[in-house]
């Protein structure tokens, strides 16, 4: 094979195979422009980096120097403040905007993000770098069962795959059964969706008697919209008998690291973005590789809305070993779920992503699960609420039942209230999904 | 340093390609000033240029 046929595996095959140092140099330079752009068009971050000299921040040190940007932030720059909609973060023209869209507001108000047309192909540029390390190609007819609404991920997947030469089917208007009837129809060969509804798909086929390994052409499936633990992602392997890859991303940042064939944590997707890894405690002490911190990132190109060193709020690790793909790129594992739903209950830290990695691991009889964590008198007390499959019958509950309170207790050092709740009550998502409720703020 | 995969490619050739094309393109522009077609259709190769010295000319400057 020359170089050349090897380079078909790369979207770009001379930017991922470029050694660390020099993807850093172009980070840098890139982080230094953006700096003096958002200085001189953005009010919100003419008044952040007051002190600061774009043309100072030579190393990754005096990165760490620049002020964090938190969510919280751009709330407060956008809500009432001139020009409408997106307030103070703006730093182009309005009338120069041609994309909206919009967070899903899960922690509190939503943010407003648009994009100019260039920004926006910047962003659908990076997804073909995702779609492609995933393997997708010309030769795929992609399939994606949502309507995409004002939000971002899909949108951007449905424009990468096109760019790529996909063909690409949209299947928004349909319910369950329509979509599955139409993916069986046109034999698409590739899914993008959340992996919450990945598993309701494979519920509603068994009902409809199609077998997804059997019954349909599906090869890959790239998950968006909520985070994957890795035995939710297996599962999907397993059920759908496809390749199953993850990314990460939001509406404020786009879409910044995903997985390539190998499917061992995600490529950061430099350098089109600048990735560092900061102390849980304070927030500003850069983490060695291999142990746990929390994410905080710089988009480098998208110069609409500015966004600087962007507190993602998820704990994750950077992973030491070079990726047999060949991509030079850091490679994150995302480990410990999202700071904002770590909770201390009874002395000890707990993330509801335990649940899921449990639940998804261990016990394929369950179809849905939810947490809720309430207060009684002064304990905090932890319940999870389970659907299993309308196969199971009451012997076999009350054994799964004392196996999921073992395991849970196992794995977090904390003890479960289980409620068997009967097939269809708990919410079924077809967007980003809600199985932690912490009632105990109300 | 570079990696060894842009051996086979003349990223100069197309950097300079990409720098003529941007070039052109304001040209254009700037001959179709108030003529909407025109416009938009080069603010678009415009976007698409901007990648394009993302995807290549950033990394032999």
């Amino acid at each position: 094979m020359t170089r050349k046929e090897e380079s078909r595996k790369y979207w770009n095959p001379i930017i991922e195979t470029l050694p660390p140092e020099k993807l850093q140099e172009i980070e840098l330079k890139r982080f230094r422009e953006l700096l003096r752009w958002a200085k001189d068009q953005s009010p919100f971050y003419k008044r952040k980096l007051h002190g600061i000299e774009p043309e100072d921040i030579r190393t990754m040190e005096d990165v760490a120097k620049v002020p964090v940007t938190e969510k919280d932030e751009l709330r407060a720059a956008q809500e009432g403040k001139e020009p409408f909609l997106y307030g103070e973060l703006l730093a182009v023209p309005s009338e120069s905007l041609s994309t909206f869209h919009q967070t899903s507001g899960t922690t509190g108000k939503p943010v407003y993000i648009p994009d100019t047309y260039e920004s926006w192909q910047w962003l659908v540029e990076v997804w073909c770098y995702l779609l492609y390390a995933a393997g997708f190609r010309r030769s795929d007819r992609v399939f994606l069962p949502f309507a995409y609404n004002v939000y971002i991920a899909f949108w951007q997947g449905h424009y990468a795959a096109e760019k790529i030469g996909c063909e690409v089917v949209p299947g928004g208007a349909l319910d369950t059964k329509g979509r599955i009837r139409k993916m069986k129809e046109v034999k698409a060969t590739a899914l993008m969706n959340t992996p919450t509804y990945g598993l309701h798909m494979i519920e509603v086929s068994r009902e409809m008697g199609i077998d997804p390994k059997k019954d349909l052409n599906v090869k890959k499936m790239i998950c968006a919209g909520e985070p994957m633990p890795e035995p939710t992602r297996l599962r999907l392997e397993e059920e759908w008998g496809v390749d199953v890859y993850d990314h990460i991303g939001g509406t404020e940042s786009g879409a910044w690291a995903g997985m390539c064939c190998e499917k061992r944590g995600m490529h950061v997707m430099e350098p089109h973005y600048l990735f560092e890894m900061v102390d849980l405690e304070t927030m500003s002490k850069p983490i060695p590789p291999g142990m746990k911190g929390v994410a905080v990132i710089t988009p480098l190109c998208r110069r609409c809305i500015p966004l600087i060193r962007f507190n993602l709020k998820d704990v994750m690790k950077v992973m030491d070993e070079p990726c047999p793909c060949g991509r030079a790129s850091m490679r994150v594992d995302q480990i410990g779920g999202r700071v904002d739903d770590l909770r201390k209950i009874r002395g000890v830290f707990f993330s509801p992503s335990i649940v899921e990695e449990v639940i998804r691991g261990q016990f394929p009889e369950a179809v849905e699960f939810e947490t809720i964590l309430t207060q009684e008198e002064v304990m905090p007390v932890l319940t999870l609420r389970i659907e299993f499959n309308p196969s199971i019958n009451e012997g076999q509950i009350k054994e799964l039942r004392f196996r999921i309170r073992e395991r849970l207790k196992i794995r977090s050092n904390l003890t479960f209230e289980i409620e068997i709740v009967k097939p269809g009550v708990l919410p079924r998502y077809t967007l980003k999904s809600s199985r932690f409720k912490d009632l105990t703020k109300r | 340093m570079i990696g060894e995969e842009s051996m086979e490619y003349d990223l100069k050739a197309m950097d300079l390609e990409i720098k003529a094309i941007e070039e052109e393109t304001k040209r254009l522009k700037e001959l179709g000033r108030g003529f909407e077609a025109v416009e938009r259709n080069a603010d678009a190769i415009l976007a698409f240029t901007y990648l394009l010295k993302r995807n290549v000319s950033d990394i032999i400057e």
